[in-house]
């Protein structure tokens, strides 16, 4: 699925996680321009940083030289978020599951999990040139397809 | 809003009330560095306030996790208080809510501590 956006809000960081502040701020800014509900917003934003941190902490392995990239946008029936990173790149399948009984005290791993219970649609791909692109898809309430 | 952190004691019980978000960085260390900090001045019982908080990440659950277990190796007990429907919603998403227990009162939290 792709989506024709009419408007999209777009935010490149060094990758520190002081920097997440600023994803913060552009969540809130898409939410308030796409009219979302709290509910949804709450959970976009959860996402947002979860993918974010991801790209930041695991993906270009927390060198600031490296870049983290999130583009959001909506065309009225859905939200697309869009993460990309410097890193080699994972296999979602390759991903232990964090609901396993001997997975279920560790620390971390949990930042998928929580980003699929939410999302419609999650797909990782490599990017041209190298890094991994998450692509996140939302169907906004009365638009089924 | 960061996290805000308040302890509070009922007798053997320490109760610790969070507000706010609990997520990456300055939360998570804060609620590691007060249960340790306690723990090393004998305290075993603990009860995490969750009433005030809005927003949690997969980082801040895997503090509480942390917390839970590093209590529990050192013979203590680590119990949840007043889950918001978004803390439920996620710790039902990552089975979490099998390891914790948890209660919306906050009295009957206290009685299961003092067994």
């Amino acid at each position: 699925m792709t989506l024709k956006a009419p408007k999209s809000f777009e935010l490149t960081i060094p990758s520190r996680l002081e920097a997440l502040d600023a994803v913060q701020h552009l969540v809130e800014q898409a939410a308030k321009e796409f009219n979302l509900t709290d509910e949804i917003a709450y959970w976009i934003e959860l996402s947002v940083s979860e993918s974010m941190i991801n790209a930041i902490r695991h993906g270009n392995k927390s060198d600031p030289t490296k870049a983290a990239s999130l583009k959001i946008s909506s065309d009225g029936h859905a939200i697309e978020v869009i993460v990309e990173d410097e890193g080699k790149g994972f296999n979602l399948e390759d991903l232990a599951d964090p609901t396993d009984a001997q997975n279920l005290l560790k620390p971390s791993g949990r930042g998928i999990l929580i980003i699929r219970s939410f999302m419609d649609e999650v797909n990782l791909s490599t990017r041209e040139g190298g890094g991994t692109r998450l692509q996140m898809i939302k169907r906004l309430p009365g638009n089924p397809s | 809003m960061s996290m805000l952190l308040k302890t509070r004691r009922l007798d053997d019980v320490v109760i610790l009330d969070l507000s706010g978000r609990i997520t990456i960085g300055e939360g998570t260390v804060m609620l590691r560095d007060t249960l340790q900090k306690l723990l090393a001045d004998g305290d075993r019982k603990f009860l995490v306030n969750l009433e005030a908080v809005d927003y949690i990440d997969s980082s801040g659950l895997g503090e509480l996790v942390t917390g839970f277990t590093t209590v529990r190796n050192q013979g203590g007990h680590l119990k949840l208080l007043k889950l918001t429907r978004r803390v439920r919603d996620l710790l039902q998403i990552t089975k979490l809510l099998t390891v914790f227990e948890s209660f919306d009162n906050e009295t009957e939290a206290i009685k299961s501590l003092r067994y």
